[in-house]
């Protein structure tokens, strides 16, 4: 795995031993197999998210994690203790629920201070942590409101302290983000992560949401039907996706069939022919063979679009223009060719104008094009 | 029709100015027409009961409100009352929310059967249980023989004990929907943050629960102190207010002393029902929604384990016995008394045939109450005029009210001239009607809150008056709720005791006073016949409401906010 994203995890001998391990976990739920074999290792300080689309296993998987729901069969070792059999409050995982789950019937200050309490810790050290917790969270003039009188995301700051409160080995978050409005989002993912990163915790997010998926993880697992499809850093999965699922999930995409007919070993350039002509590309992939037949996954903002249907030139397609709706930063062109239909994403459209009445167009496919190997 | 109009509400389709105010106001005529009919068959009762215990041969008068608050029997039933209402309801609560926590929070395999068995007694009448007990442990009964003892199974004992197995499934109910209403990851986060089993029970999960138990309280308490059958079977010389009230009116004919006596037990349930529907309306922690989940089982500390399986064991044993030997003793003249195995107490002439007369009340009841509970809830939810709050209230009280009251209002107020109702159908059918009108009513606004108002906007912007959409959207969409006021109004009405014992003449018996005086005479074997006769048809009409319910809700989808 190579190392992307955030830095610091790498420091010595200690560090480089994974926090969690999952080993081939197995749960069902009567006949229902809901997980079906996932293994996975998170190292300290990662923040991994499970993304998914609803009913692929993940709130399950955090759940298991969590201690919440016993699993049917495999491991989940946390910091090399085996936990299978602990029940959550004997596990150091603490959990934020979508809903927050903030007790209605008490302050801020006992929500946050709940767990020290429980844990016996001495009045004075209780305050002076709940009053770092609260201020951690900007929110240290809040210790007496009751619950319900706080706004979305400040409940969502204050379950977040909650579940900091006992420096817990493993955070995890269930679909944190998902009772806020959109603008406030965007605002709390970039705190939650800051604040995850100064605190070095190693957490776990759970989301259907691709996008904050990507924004926020050094690493996505992408499930689906109880199985990982895929590990890797945001930029892997988007751009090297490993199959026509994930590239569909994780942003919209075209596809277009052909084969390999040439390989040029020390450049690696190739050329794939398709039913509209041949489009020379340039391998990053090891795995691609003389003959094999592959699918292209064309990204929507990877394809240059221009007016008038000249002279062919290489990797350049014509076509016709069926819709073209400018949205300010962007227009999004819909464009036939031959029988297929292309989503384009043309960035700062300034000539819009010309594109509204045009009806020829070329569209001219990267050179860096990812390719899927199809089965025989 | 001018398309220009459509956009316009109701009054857009009629054309004359006549036709245009009732058109209008239709549902304001419809409210009052409906507000005459509670007025006559709900407030008129109840006042005539008041005015009674106030008027004496030569006027207004507070000698018998005098009398009762002098004499020490009145007083002892008084006390024995509010005492039997506070037991029962500590008992019940206790009871009912170790079954609900075990249905909500324990083992998969438990919580079905366990359900099955706390709502069980929903399906016997009440005085089921004082028939099982006066079979097991009456003084010709089968542990008293058996163990040769001498006991008095008579009085305030015999009487806490039939009614706690009464109410289990009603205390049940009520803690297993604030149980199932309370978000499982709020227990989840206590237990995640290190705390114990006892530890979320006596941080969370009561703390949260207690609005909810406060009304369910109330509500028990309120029943138990207006139920008539355990504490007139069992009550022996023990005084209670609603069987004393009884006595009083069929005994020695004394109106006057009867209504003091339905007025002092009216008093804590009307302060009860204004408490409860008005005081804790909404006195719920509201927590922010996410999926709703079922919670899953926890590894229950023994702490706690043992004495809820105890306490669960014990009274889902009890349920059971009381049922397997009502159904026993049914099959011989006295169980363990005569020992011939007969079939005869099911063919009992004046049992059948008071079963006979109860279907039939019950079913002109039901039809009444359904109709009338359908349009009482249409006219609470959409109507916009004066006073629908106070229609809400009334219609609902009903329900509140100890039967023994409403039977002597029914008694005092239509037993003369202008409206003699007395000796036959109507009266006990009328009566059910308006007792129970509330869960019809319930049923028909819970319907309504579900279906947005634009679908009846929308039906009017295409032309349709009101009348139109009344019959053609409002109708249709309520008919669950009809069928399920139906449904519900017939099997209450069917096992109903306590105001219909006033309202029976002679030659026109009810089942259920039938087994109240065979169990009062020893006819132990026709009393328990008849009472699993009553126990099937309950049956039969809790499965046909089930299967309704369960069809409806796909239905109900659809009228629903879109996500």
């Amino acid at each position: 795995m190579k190392k992307k994203g955030v830095a610091g995890y790498m420091d010595s001998e200690e560090n480089e031993k994974p926090m969690l391990i999952l080993k081939d976990i197995h749960k069902f739920y009567g006949t229902n197999e809901v997980l079906k074999g996932v293994s996975l290792e998170v190292k300290r300080g990662e923040l991994v998210t499970f993304v998914g689309p609803s009913g692929c296993g993940k709130t399950t998987l955090l759940r298991l994690i969590g201690g919440f729901t016993d699993i049917s069969s495999g491991d989940i070792i946390l910091d090399g203790q085996r936990i299978n059999d602990l029940p959550p409050n004997l596990r150091d995982t603490r959990i934020c629920f979508q809903n927050y789950a903030l007790f209605p019937h008490m302050t801020v200050a006992e929500n946050v201070g709940y767990g020290l309490k429980i844990n016996k810790w001495p009045k004075g050290k209780t305050a002076a942590r709940v009053r770092e917790l609260l201020e951690m969270v900007e929110l240290e003039a809040f210790g007496d409101r009751m619950i319900d009188k706080l706004s979305g995301g400040q409940q969502q700051r204050v379950a977040f302290a909650r579940a900091l409160s006992l420096e817990p080995k493993v955070l995890l978050l269930d679909e944190p983000l998902s009772n806020l409005d959109a603008n406030l989002r965007l605002v709390m993912r970039e705190e939650i992560r800051k604040l995850q990163e100064r605190l070095h915790i190693t957490t776990v997010f759970v989301t259907h949401d691709q996008f904050e998926a990507m924004a926020i993880s050094d690493r996505l697992v992408v499930m689906k039907d109880g199985r990982i499809e895929q590990v890797g850093s945001p930029i892997d999965i988007y751009e090297k996706p490993a199959n026509e699922f994930i590239a569909g999930f994780v942003g919209y995409v075209n596809f277009m069939d052909g084969r390999i007919v040439s390989i040029e070993e020390k450049t690696r350039d190739a050329v794939i022919a398709t039913e509209y002509g041949k489009i020379g590309i340039t391998l990053q992939q090891d795995d691609i063979n003389h003959g094999d037949d592959v699918l292209m996954v064309i990204r929507p903002e990877s394809v240059n679009i221009s007016l008038d249907c000249g002279g062919s030139r290489q990797n350049v397609l014509c076509g016709s223009l069926k819709t073209y709706m400018y949205a300010g930063s962007i227009a999004k062109c819909t464009v036939t060719i031959g029988d297929r239909t292309m989503i384009i994403d043309q960035y700062n459209p300034r000539d819009a104008q010309h594109f509204k009445h045009a009806e020829k167009v070329e569209v001219e496919i990267p050179r860096s094009v990812h390719l899927l190997k199809k089965k025989k | 029709m001018a398309t220009a109009e459509l956009s316009l509400k109701l009054q857009a389709s009629s054309g004359s100015k006549i036709k245009d105010f009732i058109n209008a106001n239709l549902i304001n005529i419809l409210a009052a027409l409906l507000f005459l009919l509670l007025a006559f068959f709900l407030l008129y009762p109840i006042i005539a009961v008041l005015l009674k215990s106030f008027r004496g041969p030569s006027g207004f008068t507070l000698k018998y409100y005098q009398a009762f608050f002098s004499k020490n029997y009145y007083f002892q039933s008084l006390y024995n009352t509010l005492l039997l209402g506070v037991i029962n309801t500590v008992v019940c609560l206790v009871i009912g929310f170790c079954l609900a926590y075990m249905t909500t929070r324990g083992p998969w395999i438990l919580r079905k059967p366990l359900k099955i068995i706390a709502l069980v007694p929903l399906i016997a009448p009440p005085y089921l249980f004082a028939l099982s007990l006066i079979i097991l442990f009456g003084r010709n009964g089968l542990v008293t023989r058996m163990f040769d003892l001498h006991w008095q199974l008579y009085g305030f004992g015999g009487v806490v004990i039939s009614q706690t197995l009464a109410f289990i499934p009603l205390a049940y109910m009520m803690i297993e929907s604030t149980l199932m209403s309370l978000n499982p990851n709020l227990e989840e986060s206590a237990y995640d943050m290190g705390a114990s089993e006892a530890t979320i029970l006596r941080t969370i999960t009561i703390p949260l629960l207690a609005p909810g138990l406060l009304k369910a309280a109330l509500l028990i308490f309120v029943m138990t102190i207006a139920e008539f059958g355990n504490a007139a079977i069992l009550g022996g010389r023990t005084p209670f207010l609603a069987p004393d009230t009884y006595t009083m009116i069929t005994g020695e004919s004394d109106f006057n002393m009867g209504s003091v006596l339905s007025v002092v037990l009216i008093a804590p349930c009307i302060l009860i029902f204004f408490i409860h529907n008005y005081l804790l309306e909404g006195k719920t922690f509201t927590t922010i929604g996410g999926k709703p989940v079922a919670s899953e089982p926890r590894k229950i500390t023994p702490l706690i384990k043992v004495p809820f399986v105890i306490i669960t064991t014990v009274a889902a044993g009890a349920i059971f016995i009381c049922f397997a030997v009502v159904f026993a003793a049914s099959f011989y003249k006295i169980l363990g008394v005569t020992n011939k195995f007969i079939l005869t107490n099911y063919l009992d002439f004046t049992s059948n045939q008071a079963i006979y007369n109860s279907i039939r009340v019950s079913f002109v009841a039901a039809v009444i109450g359904a109709i009338i509970g359908v349009l009482l809830a249409y006219v609470i939810v959409r109507g916009k005029f004066f006073g629908r709050t106070f229609i809400e209230m009334v219609s609902l009280s009903g329900f509140a009210l100890p039967g023994t009251v409403l039977g002597i209002g029914y008694l005092l107020a239509f037993s003369a001239p202008p409206l003699k109702l007395t000796g036959g159908i109507m009266i006990l059918a009328l009566n059910c009607v308006f007792r129970f009108l509330a869960v019809g009513v319930e049923a028909g606004i819970s319907k309504l809150h579900q279906i947005h108002i634009e679908i009846e906007e929308a039906s009017a912007d295409l032309g349709a008056s009101f009348l139109t959409t009344f019959s053609r959207i409002v109708l249709p969409i309520m008919f669950p709720a009809f069928i399920a006021g139906f449904i519900y109004t017939f099997m209450t009405a069917i096992v109903s005791l306590s105001a219909v014992v006033f309202l029976v003449s002679p030659g026109f018996e009810l089942a259920a006073v039938k087994i109240f005086d065979a169990a009062v005479y020893g006819e132990i074997g026709i009393a328990s016949a008849t009472t699993m006769k009553l126990v099937l048809i309950v049956m039969i009409c809790m499965m046909i409401l089930n299967y309704i319910s369960n069809k409806t809700r796909l239905g109900s989808g659809i009228a629903k906010k879109p996500a």
